[in-house]
C-alpha cells in the first residue's frame, strides 16, 4: 500500500509527522516561535531538495541532521549578535510568547487535568530550554524521538560516547530539577 | 523499584508531557507549519519537474541496456562474411600504401629492366 503511494504524498506524510516535534525542538533551542518556524522552514526546504530521493527509512535521521545543523548555525549567529549588542550596550530582544498557545484545549474532557498538564509542561519546557544545547539535543533525540545511540551520533555529528555523556548529564539534570521542583 | 525502572517511568512521563504540548501548539502555529510544508513540497515538485523523475531515469537506463543487448546479440548471431580472396587483399595494400600509383603500373617494366641489367652485367659493375 505504502509503495503504491506517490512520492510526493509520502513526503507530505513524513513532513506532517515530524513538523510539530521539529518545531518544538527548534523552539527549545531558540526560545522564540518565529525563529523556530524559520528554522523548520529552512530545514524542510533543504531536506526535500537534497534528500527526497533517498530511501524513506533514512528520512528521519537525515531530517533531524539538517534541523540540528540549522539550529547550530542559528546558535552561532545569535552568539555573535548578542556579543555585538552587548558591546553596543543595547538590551537583548525579548522572546514574544504566542498568546494563542495559552488558550484552553477544548478537546480535553477534564479541565483540571489540562491545567495540571499545562503546569507540568511549562516547568518541563523551561528546564529543557535551560539545558546546554548539546545536552538538549541528545535528550530530545534519544528520549523523545526514540533514536538509538548510532542514529543520535549521526544526527549530532559526534561519537556515540559523546551522545552517552550528553544524554546522561541531561537526564541527571532534568530529574534533579523536576523532582526538586515537585518537592 | 530499581533505578532503571524509575528512570523509564520518568522518561515516559516526560514523553507524555512533551507529546501533549506538541498536540496543542495553537492554531496559528499549526497553520503556519502546514504552509511551510506546502512550500517545501512545491519546491520539491519544481526541482523534480526540471528533469525526469528518478523512476523515469531507471526506465530510460533499462531501455538503453535492453537495446544495447539486442544489438550485441544480433551482431553475434549474424553469419560472418566469407574471407576476401587474396587478390583483393593485395589490391587493398596497393591502394592504402603511400607509394605513387604509377609505380605499380610500371612495376612489370622495372622487373624486366632489373632482369635485363643483371643479364647484361653479370659482374654487377656499372657502365
Amino acid at each position: 500500500m505504502e509503495s503504491s503511494l506517490d512520492s510526493k504524498e509520502m513526503m507530505n506524510r513524513f513532513l506532517a509527522e515530524v513538523e510539530r516535534r521539529a518545531f518544538q525542538m527548534a523552539k527549545f533551542a531558540t526560545r522564540n516561535r518565529d525563529e523556530a518556524l524559520d528554522l523548520v522552514q529552512e530545514t524542510m526546504l533543504q531536506f526535500v531538495r537534497r534528500y527526497s530521493i533517498r530511501p524513506q527509512q533514512e528520512w528521519k535521521v537525515l531530517f533531524y541532521r539538517v534541523l540540528r545543523s540549522r539550529i547550530t548555525d542559528w546558535y552561532r549567529r545569535t552568539l555573535v549578535r548578542r556579543k555585538i549588542l552587548a558591546w553596543l550596550g543595547r538590551p537583548e530582544e525579548e522572546d514574544p510568547e504566542d498568546p494563542l498557545q495559552n488558550l484552553p484545549d477544548t478537546g480535553n474532557p477534564d479541565p483540571s487535568d489540562h491545567v495540571l498538564r499545562q503546569e507540568q509542561r511549562g516547568v518541563l519546557e523551561k528546564v529543557i530550554r535551560d539545558l546546554p544545547l548539546r545536552q538538549q539535543q541528545a535528550f530530545l533525540l534519544r528520549a523523545w524521538e526514540g533514536m538509538d545511540l548510532k542514529q543520535t551520533a549521526f544526527v549530532m555529528k559526534c561519537s556515540e560516547g559523546s551522545v552517552k555523556t550528553h544524554y546522561s548529564r541531561a537526564v541527571h539534570t532534568l530529574r534533579g530539577l523536576l523532582e526538586g521542583n515537585r518537592s | 523499584m530499581n533505578a532503571k525502572d524509575s528512570e523509564e517511568l520518568f522518561l515516559e512521563k516526560v514523553q507524555g508531557i512533551l507529546d501533549h504540548g506538541t498536540k496543542n501548539l495553537g492554531s496559528r502555529t499549526g497553520q503556519r507549519l502546514e504552509e511551510i510544508r506546502g512550500q517545501a513540497l512545491m519546491a520539491a515538485g519544481e526541482k523534480r519537474s526540471r528533469f525526469f523523475p528518478p523512476r523515469h531515469w531507471v526506465l530510460v537506463g533499462s531501455f538503453a541496456t535492453v537495446a544495447l543487448a539486442a544489438v550485441g546479440l544480433f551482431l553475434w548471431l549474424s553469419p560472418s562474411p566469407p574471407p576476401p580472396p587474396t587478390g583483393e587483399i593485395e589490391d587493398l595494400e596497393i591502394i592504402t600504401s603511400q607509394e605513387r600509383i604509377d609505380f605499380y603500373q610500371n612495376l612489370d617494366f622495372y622487373r624486366w629492366l632489373g632482369s635485363e641489367d643483371n643479364h647484361l652485367r653479370p659482374n654487377g659493375k656499372g657502365l
